[in-house]
Formats: C-alpha cells, structure tokens, sequence
C-alpha cells in the first residue's frame, strides 16, 4: 500500500535553535496516525514544516508520491493537506461564516464549497447558530471546532491536527474524539499531534513519540498503550 | 463677525473643505491599507502620487493623449510600478530580515528613486501647470462658491472610495486580504497566496495614489516635492486610528474642512499648523484614534 504522507529524515531549525533532527514518520490512506511528546518537542514544528511555513534544513517530504518539502504553503493546501493549528489561530474580527469561507479559499467549486459546508456544520452543530459572530468571541472550544471545520473546507485528503483537545474541558475533549472519529470513518487521513496520550493512542493506529526533536519510540498505538516505558512516561504509572 | 459672515465662511469652508478632503481620504486610505496589510508605514506614498501625477503630466502635456487614453494608463503604470516594488525588493527585505524597520528604510529608499527619476528626466525642476480635467467655472451651492472640477474631484473621490471599499467588504479577493491583514500565518494555511496578495495590496495602493494625483494636480502647483501633500493623507490616517479604513476617511474629511476654516476663520498663514491641532486634539480625547480599535500604532 502506498503512503499519503511520507517525511524522510527531516531536520529544521529555527536560527540556531536545531528544533528537528532527521525525523522520519510515514502514514498510509485512511489511518490515523499519532504524533506525541511532551512541550517543546518539535509536534508543531513537525506539522509546520508539511505545511510549509517552516522550511525544511534538509529532509524530503512525499504527500501522495510527489515532494513537496519546495512547495509554497499555497500550493500544498491546493495539493491536499491542510492544518488546523494550535493557539486559535482564527481570523477574529471575520465572522464564524467569512472564517469557513476562507477555508475553501484554494477551491472554485461552488456547488462543491456549499455542500461541505452543510457537511462541516453537521459534524460541528455548535457552529451553525454562531454563523454571523465574529470569531474571535467564541469561546475556547468553540474556536477549536471552528479552527477544524474551517480546515475541512478546503476538502483536504490529510488534516493535520494540533492539539485539538488542548484547554478543553473532559466533556469537550470527548466531544471533539468523537468527531475525530467520525472523520476517520468517513475516509479522512489524519496526522494527529497530542498531549493527551490516552486519548490519542486510543483513536489512532500507530503512533511516533518525539523528543528533543527527534522520533525516541514509533510503534502501533495498541503496543505502545501497553509498553511499560511508555506508560511510566506518558500514561502516569 | 456678522451671522451672514459667519454663515458665509462656514459653508464655504465645509465645501471646500470636502473637496480637499476627499483627497487627502484616498491617500489615507492607500497608506492604511499597506498598513494593514504589512505593518509598516509606506514612506513612499508621496512620492508614489507625485511619480503618478508626472506620468499624467507627461501622457497629457508632452504626448498630447486624450484623457481617456492618459487616465487609465496613469492608472494601471502606477498599479505595476507599486506591485512590483512590493514583489521585487520588499517581498526580499522581509525575507531576509522582516523587521518592520527595514521595510520603512526600504520605502523611504522607493521614495528617493522616484523622486530622483522625475528630476533626472528633467521634467521636475520647473513648476507646472496640470491641466485640469473638467471646467473650472465656478457654480453656487447656496452661498458657497465651488468649481465644477471640484465637484468632479470630490464626486470621483467618493466613488473610488464605494469601490474600494465595496472589494474590500465582499470580494473573495478583499476577503483574503483582510486575511493577511488580520492573520497571516492563518491565511497562509488556508491558503491564501499571501506573496501575491501584497502585490495586489500595492497595487491597489498605487492606483489609489494615481487617482488622488490626478484630481488633486490641477489644484496645485506641480513640482518634485508636490508628494509632501501626504503628509496630508497620514494626518488624516492618524486621527482615524492609522488601522481603521473609514477612520482614513472620517480622518481625510476632518483634516480638509478643519485646514479651510481655519484659513477662513483665523488666518490664511494658520493653515499648515491645522492638521496637526485636529492631530493634537483627537489625540488627547482619543490616544487611539477616532476609530482605532485595540491595536493602535504600536509598531515603528
Ligand atoms: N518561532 C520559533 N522561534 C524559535 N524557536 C522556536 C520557534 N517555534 C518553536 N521553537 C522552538 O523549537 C522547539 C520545538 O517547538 P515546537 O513548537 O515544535 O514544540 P511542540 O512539541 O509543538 O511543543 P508544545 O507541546 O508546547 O506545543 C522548541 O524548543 C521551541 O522553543
Ligand atoms: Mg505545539
């Protein structure tokens, strides 16, 4: 089977601070892959380098067979990949409409746009009342459900997820795996970034543990749940 | 002061005051679109108008064009020469150094460049005349005197402000740059070409430019230094909160009208310090600005 997404010891570094060092990961059509470690360990710099707002120091990247570790980020959402990132990075002063809108920005198929916003605003309900407020006054989970649908819109292959549970209240955080879930049944790809261990090695089937910038453990997310080390670690005992 | 009197100096002043105004809003309104969109003062919106101005000057006087040919010309020169500054040297410096700092510097030098053009070609060094595109007879609007050309300026200058801001508001194109403007690394993951989009913002900014030249050269003697006229179009800018769009607008209005009581009123010599009491006063009532939100100008 071939893989969607395929990163080959990649390295990055912000000015002098090295934040990667050949990191190599690979997720196949239709899984969801876990991306963990603890702060400061390179997930999101990870996700930015697909995404292209950090270059890459050396490395390739493959999404469906073709590099595109040179793209512009443009291109690589026109490619199939999109990111919904952490720290609420929604356009505050748009609407909840305007923000979704912009998601299909890379996209000319109206008819298309309309039924996956339909389809967006079925999986998060929540959103669908707030459509004229503006952004930046929902509430936490609000926007972290906005900052996923508003991905979906560009009707990506992959979607990248960081932290979407993070400052999410237990009931939230549940709410949003189910959705997760449903996105994997549905067919989607997803390269998932946690803190949340538990969680994230139970919706995902095969997960890489990064640390210091570097993959320390990768496995399947079923032996990594019962992998001693990984539960002292991570799991708490 | 008799009533009459009073009245009399008031309604003029207000309707000159609108017409001038309505310039000084279009170059508020192509300083704080860059603005948004790049933080960074554009230093070389002067010059950008005067450099417009000049290519009108030398399409309509030198190469005898009808305006119909000169005016959107004018328009579409200043709309390359401006994107492709952002595009060739800006979109560089913020490469490689993107401090704000540096892009100002790089304005300012955009600035000298084409100032030094339009001396180098010899056309800047003696005053001139721009010929003046509607009729200079002058109409009564009650007891105000104004020309027709003022009206065509003032009548002109708010129609490119409906189209600007009528882009802006409901365009995918004006969406995706207030994108840039509000968030760019968000615009950039949904994929927002935000390298082109400054281009674009330039552009428009040129063209804005282009259009104020146009209705304000006839208005005033035209030399190399005609572009400090912006300084105008920042005051204006500033009053309005430098980040607000219909804040350049409000703010372009109250510098004209305040500029031509003032002159009316007080002095013709007064006239300059005008400006920058109704700078001074909105400051102190407002330190954000008439519609200045919460981020005011913090950068640079
Ligand atoms: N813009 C930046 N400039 C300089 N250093 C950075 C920048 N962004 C991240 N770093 C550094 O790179 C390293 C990796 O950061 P990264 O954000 O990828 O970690 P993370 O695993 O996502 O952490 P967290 O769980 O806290 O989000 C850290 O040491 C961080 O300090
Ligand atoms: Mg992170």
């Amino acid at each position: 089977m071939v893989d969607l997404l395929e990163i080959e010891a990649v390295s990055a570094s912000y000015g002098r601070i090295q934040a990667l060092s050949d990191v190599s990961l690979k997720l196949q059509e239709g899984a969801i892959v876990a991306l963990l470690g603890g702060n400061g360990a390179g997930k999101t710099t990870t996700l930015n380098t697909i995404s292209r707002l950090v270059p890459v120091t050396s490395g390739v990247i493959r999404f469906d067979g073709r590099a595109i570790e040179r793209l512009p980020s443009h291109e690589v959402v026109r490619a199939g990949v999109s990111q919904a990132p952490e720290g609420r990075e929604v356009f505050k002063d748009m609407s909840v409409r305007e923000n979704l809108d912009l998601g299909a920005h890379v996209r000319r198929d109206r008819a298309g746009v309309r039924a996956d916003l339909d389809k967006a605003l079925d999986y998060f309900p929540a959103l669908k009342e707030r459509l004229r407020q503006k952004a930046g006054t929902l509430s936490g989970g609000e926007q972290q459900m906005l900052l996923i649908a508003r991905a979906l819109m560009a009707r990506p292959r992959l979607l990248l997820l960081d932290e979407p549970s993070l400052g999410l209240s237990p009931l939230l955080v549940q709410k949003i795996f189910a959705i997760i879930a449903r996105l994997h049944a549905d067919g989607l790809s997803i390269l998932l970034v946690e803190q949340n261990v538990a969680v994230a090695l139970a919706v995902s089937s095969y997960a890489y543990i990064l640390e210091n910038g570097e993959i320390a453990l990768e496995g399947r997310s079923e032996a990594l749940r019962n992998d001693e080390a990984v539960k002292r670690t991570y799991l708490g005992g | 002061m008799t009533l009459s009197l009073f009245i009399l100096f008031l309604e003029q002043g207000v309707a000159s005051g609108l017409v001038m105004g309505s310039v000084y809003a279009l170059l508020a309104l192509a300083i704080v679109i860059i603005f948004k969109t790049s933080e960074a003062p554009n230093f070389a919106q002067g010059d950008m108008m005067m450099g417009a101005a000049y290519v009108a000057l030398y399409l309509l006087v030198f190469r005898k064009a009808p305006p119909i040919v000169a005016i959107p010309l004018t328009i579409v020169v200043a709309f390359v020469v401006a994107a492709l500054f952002r595009g060739l040297v800006l979109a560089k410096v913020a490469k490689s150094s993107g401090s704000p700092v540096n892009l100002v510097i790089a304005t300012l030098g955009f600035s000298y460049v084409l100032r030094g053009l339009v001396r180098g070609a010899g056309v800047g060094d003696t005053p001139r005349t721009f010929p003046p595109l509607a009729s200079t007879d002058s109409i009564m609007i009650d007891q105000a005197s104004v020309t027709i050309l003022d009206l065509v300026i003032f009548g002109a200058a708010i129609l490119t402000m409906a189209g600007f801001f009528w882009m802006f508001a409901y365009t995918k194109l004006g969406r995706a740059m207030r994108a840039v403007g509000m968030n760019p690394k968000a615009a950039q993951l949904v994929g927002v070409n935000i390298g082109r989009i400054h281009m674009l913002v330039w552009g428009l900014s040129g063209v804005i430019s282009a259009i104020a030249a146009l209705l304000i050269s006839p208005k005033i003697l035209m030399t190399a230094d005609m572009g400090s006229i912006v300084t105008l179009g920042f005051a204006a800018a500033i009053i309005g909160g430098f980040n607000s769009l219909p804040g350049a607008v409000v703010g372009g209005f109250v510098i004209g009208v305040s500029e031509n009581l003032v002159g009316l009123f007080i002095s013709s010599r007064a006239i300059v310090v005008a400006p920058f009491v109704a700078i001074m006063l909105v400051l102190i009532v407002r330190p954000q600005g008439l519609f200045g939100g919460r981020t005011s100008i913090k950068k640079v």
